[in-house]
This record gives C-alpha cells, structure tokens and sequence, in this order.
C-alpha cells in the first residue's frame, strides 16, 4: 500500500498558528449591526413615511450615531499598530472589503449626524424659543443659528430628512453588509466563505437592533419623555415593534439554516467547521446561546401576544436578542478561524486580556455616550410651549397635573 | 513544467521552489537558517517542516512536509490588504512592505497555508520573502543553501535552463491545495493526496495533536 489519497494522516508535528481576528473583531460586528439594524428602524417613518413609527425616529437615530462613534474604536484597538490607521485612507484597494469600510465608516456616521441634526432641528427651534433653562441654551447652540420655528421650514426640514433618509439607508445596508463581504471574501475558511454571509449578518444585525431599540425607546418613554411613563399610545407603538420581531427572527433563522444545509453538503474544510458548530467545541454557544436564547426563546415571547404585552417579558426577550446575537458574531468570527488549515486540529483561542479590558472600556463609553445624549437631546416628543410639565416623585402615574 | 497562466509568462522571471519530499529528512535545518537569516522572533516561523505518519500499521510512512510562503500567483493575502501593505513584485515574489503595514491582520485570516504571522517585534504581518535580500545579490535563499539533503531547488520557473525548470519537466509535482486556485510557485515531488489537499479525518477521532498557544 502507498501513499495514496485517501490514507488516514496522523500529525505528529507542527508549528502553532494564531487564531488572526479575536473578540474585538466580534464586538465590532455587534456594534455596527446596532447601527444599521436601528438605522433602519428610524427609516421607517422617515423614508417610507410609516407615520406611527415616528416617535421613535429620533431614538433610534442617536443609538444609529453613538454606536457608531464607538464601533470603529475596535477595529483601531485590533490593529497591531493602531497609530498607523490614517493609511487605511491614504492607501487604498479597490479588492479589499476593509478599504471599502473604511470609507463607509467615515461616511455614514457623517450621513447620520447630518440626518438627526434635520431631524431635530424642530424640536430644538422650538426648545431654543421656550425654554429658558440650559436646555434653551444648548438647544440653541445646537442650532447652529437655524432657529426658524415657521410650518414652512419644519416641512423643508421633513423633506431634506428623507432625501438624507433615502441616500442613509442604502448605506446602513453597506456599513454592515461590508462586514459580512470580510469574511465572507476569505476563500480559505469554510463557514465564511458564502455569499449569504452579508445577509446573515445584516438580519441578525436587524434583529439586535430592534431589541436594543424596544430597550431604549421603553427607557426613554419612562425616564426622559414629558409624561415620565410609557402611555398607552406608546405601549402600543412598542407592540406595534415587537410584533415585527418574529418575522426578522424568521429570516435570520432560515438563513442560518439555509448556510448550514450547504455546509453539511460543502467542502471538507467548510463540513468540519459546521460539524464543530453543531457537535464540536462551539456546541454549547451555538445551539445554546446563539439559537436558543437568541432565536427560539424570543422567536416566543415575541410571536404569543400574552408574553409580548407584558412589559418584564418584552424586557427579557429584548435582551435576549443581544445575547444571542453578540454569540452569533463569537461563533462565526472565531469559530470561522478554528480549524487549522495547515493541520489535522482546532485551535485554541485565548483572548488577549488587553482586548478583554478594551472591549469592557468601550461598551462603558458607548453607554455614556448613548445615555448622555439621550438625555440631552429632545429624543421624545416635545409639547411647545412647555404647557405640561410632570410633577416629580411617585404620585405621577394617572392624569397630567398642570405645574407652576 | 507546471500549468502556466498567462501572468506568468508575462513575467521576465519567475522565481519559484522545488521541494523533494523523498529527500527531505526532517532535521529542520532549513528552519533554524531561516530564522537565523531572518532574525525570526522565538514561537514564530517563516519555514517550518511539518511532521506525519502515513497510512495504518504495518503500511505506515513517516513524511517530512516543509513548509514556507507558497508566492502564489493569485494571492489572495495581497488581494485583500486595504493599504497595499502586501504586495507582489515583478518576479513573482510575494512581500510585505514593514513600514506600511498596519497589522490589521486580514492577510492572516485569508492566507489558506497559515503561511503568515504578526511579528511581535515590528507589529507587521510576516512571512517567507523568499529571501529577496539574498536574491538581490544573486544568493540563494537561506534554506535552499543550508538543506542538508538538497531537497530544496529554487531558481526561475520562467527560464528553461534553469536547474528548477529541469526538474519540474522531469517530475510530476504538486502544489498545496490546488483546488483554491490559487496557483502556489512552491512544487513538491512525491507530495500527493490527502498530503496536498486539508485533510480532517482526524478531527473526530481524537488524532490531532493539541498545540498550545507558543508551539509547545
């Protein structure tokens, strides 16, 4: 007997190789699929012109902006010489989904600061002409001297948000489906390399989104808005949100499935990886974390009305999205990296501990950043003259008392 | 002589390797030239020789595979470094321009022979140059010149006379996984089979070697 093809081959030694894009790589995914995910969401009634949606046009357009101010930190933490970024806009080329993201990380946030800043240009008008306190004055500065409040120039303001709506959605589409042409552009790793991969990542990029947003838009309708409690009106909009859930779910999973159906059948490389996804070493935070908690348990709450309206449920299910979509972006980013393509075996991952403590350092300024400028700016729906303003303490629930 | 493309007869040269797995007797002499050559950080190789045993007892063959940068001629490292950092010169080489690297690591992640690695000196990507400081003043490369049982042959693929063009017309050889497409200059007589291809059919029979992080 030679050596012929289809002999077994016992490896006895080779060199270690690193596993290249880590957990920074990961959460940077995350982030953009926020962005995107919660883009499209405030596109809603800005762009198609969904009127009910429109209280949470703004919500979401400052979440679409903070995380993405804070997503590109990642991508510079990552580099082995972060000081040398600035090539990435010298150099370019034209094959490489990395130069195209560095353009459209530097486009669409511009894109959408220019298309909040129209968005609110109304609210802080008005905030400027009424209010006194420093709100007034920021709102103010905030206008950078538009401070117009005629019918007339709100209506402008509403047509130049959708122009700018029109031109940002199709780049929410790209900042986030570049990432999914990342991986999937690398012939040599099996789970990555697959034309549905952009698409993978931008349902479940949509799905986190849409948990973040019901999270937020229930704080800001709670905590921040002029009523201080989530109205029935508001209670209904946010169901109006949590019942397209289900259906994003539904396209996410069959995408998911539908990749690993053609990976059972694929090559060698790509079988292994899903072998290993499904019995292997990311079992667990496959099909538990990542279709479990993230799909099939909130694919439930959201889709039985029951569980959907109770407010504790949404909550849960909301975060729930997150998990799972925060795992699904560790177990395609390093579990796509597993397999040794020079070997017989898995590789190990150890995260660097410096990019464990970066990862923790930008999620608490991406929370600063959110929440401040959630509470700064005019995100909920504002009354001017400011007729009606909540009495402090617990004795708010009920009807709206006049103050003086 | 290998399947050419076009690009390649373009090309004045072509530098490529030959390597004669029946002579190759695993002493990785060629690994610790090159590192001495390359000034090498410890845990990190440009070239190293892969170590198998072939088939089921009593059939059994040891085989030494080495291995360094194959300089394909479409590779896909340079294809997605967004600076331009990775680069191929006119003879086929495939190099890495240090000072304009910036160690994204992309070329890492879609290099299919796990040829490439950060080099914690520099912070750059690395890999086998083919020893082009060498080839400048018409030296061979470091693991060509050191390898004790002459199973390395480099030279120009493109020049009909040369020692490296005799032997691939005289062989048959093989690249490392040829279905990428990749088209590798680095050829091995007597490589075949699941040798050249990936192959996992240890993965579930627990006959893989666990390697820690480090090599060890």
């Amino acid at each position: 007997m030679g050596i012929g093809p289809y002999i077994p081959v016992h490896y006895l030694y080779n060199v270690h190789h690193e596993i290249p894009f880590g957990y920074l790589i990961a959460i940077y995914f995350f982030y953009t699929g926020l962005s995107a995910g919660s883009f499209l969401m405030s596109a809603l009634s800005s762009v198609l012109g969904i009127k009910k949606f429109k209280p949470i046009a703004k919500v979401s357009g400052v979440m679409a902006l903070t995380l993405l101010a804070v997503a590109p930190l990642h991508l510079i933490a990552d580099l082995e010489r972060p000081l040398s970024f600035w090539r990435l806009f010298v150099y370019y080329n034209g094959s490489s989904a990395i130069s195209y993201g560095t353009i459209l990380l530097t486009i669409y946030p511009l894109m959408t600061l220019i298309y909040l800043w129209f968005m609110m240009r109304k609210d802080l008008a008005l905030g400027a002409k009424y209010l006194t306190n420093w709100r007034g004055k920021l709102y103010r500065l905030l206008t950078l001297g538009h401070l117009d409040t005629s019918e007339a120039s709100f209506e402008k303001d509403q047509k130049i948000v959708r122009t700018l709506g029109m031109i940002t959605v199709p780049l929410a589409f790209l900042v986030h489906g570049y990432t999914g042409f990342i991986l999937g552009n690398v012939q040599a790793r099996g789970l990555w390399n697959t034309a549905l991969m952009p698409y993978i990542f931008l349902m479940s990029a949509i799905v986190s989104g849409t948990g973040l947003l019901l999270l937020l838009v229930l704080f800001a309708e709670r905590f921040l808005s002029a009523e201080r409690r989530i109205t029935p009106e508001r209670r209904e909009l946010i169901d109006d949100i949590a019942k397209m859930m289900p259906w994003f779910i539904l396209v996410d999973g069959t995408l998911l499935i539908s990749h690993f159906i053609v990976l059972y059948f694929a090559g060698q490389n790509a079988h292994e990886t899903a072998w290993q996804m499904l019995y292997g070493h990311h079992q667990w935070s496959f099909l538990f974390d990542e279709v479990l908690i993230g799909l099939v348990l909130p694919m439930i709450i959201f889709s039985i009305p029951k569980l959907r309206k109770n407010l504790f449920m949404l909550i849960i299910g909301s975060f729930m999205t997150l998990y799972g979509v925060v795992y699904m972006r560790m177990n395609f980013v390093i579990g796509g990296q597993q397999l040794e393509l020079d070997g017989n075996g898995w590789k190990t991952y150890i995260p660097d501990p410096l990019h464990v403590k970066l990862i923790f350092t930008f999620a608490a300024l991406e929370i600063i950043l959110l929440f401040g400028l959630m509470f700064l700016l005019p995100i909920t729906e504002q009354r001017y003259p400011p007729l009606v303003q909540p009495l402090k303490g617990k004795d708010i629930k009920g009807t709206l008392t006049m103050e003086h | 002589m290998p399947e050419t493309t076009a690009t390649v007869e373009k090309r004045k040269k072509r530098y490529g390797m030959v390597i004669d797995l029946r002579k190759c007797a695993g002493c990785s002499a060629c690994t610790v030239a090159c590192s001495i050559e390359n000034n090498v950080p410890e845990g990190h190789f440009r070239t190293w020789v892969k170590e198998m045993e072939v088939g089921l007892f009593p059939d059994v063959k040891r085989i030494k595979l080495p291995r360094l940068c194959n300089h394909c001629e479409d590779p896909p490292c340079v294809k997605v470094c967004p600076v331009q950092a990775s680069w191929q010169n006119e003879d086929g080489v495939v190099l890495i321009d240090q000072d304009r690297c910036i160690g994204c690591k992309y070329c890492i992640a879609a290099c299919p022979y796990e040829a490439r690695f950060i080099n914690p000196e520099t912070n750059t990507a690395d890999k086998c140059s083919f020893c082009i400081h060498r080839l400048e003043v018409g030296q061979l490369p470091a693991c060509v010149t050191t390898c004790v049982g002459g199973a390395r042959i480099f030279g120009d693929v493109n020049d009909p006379e040369s020692e490296i063009s005799k032997v691939l017309s005289q062989y048959s050889v093989n690249v490392l996984k040829p279905d990428l497409g990749t088209q590798p200059f680095v050829f091995y007589i007597d490589g075949d089979g699941s040798l050249m291809a990936g192959d996992y059919s240890g993965l579930r029979l627990d006959h893989t070697i666990r390697l820690a992080p480090g090599g060890k």
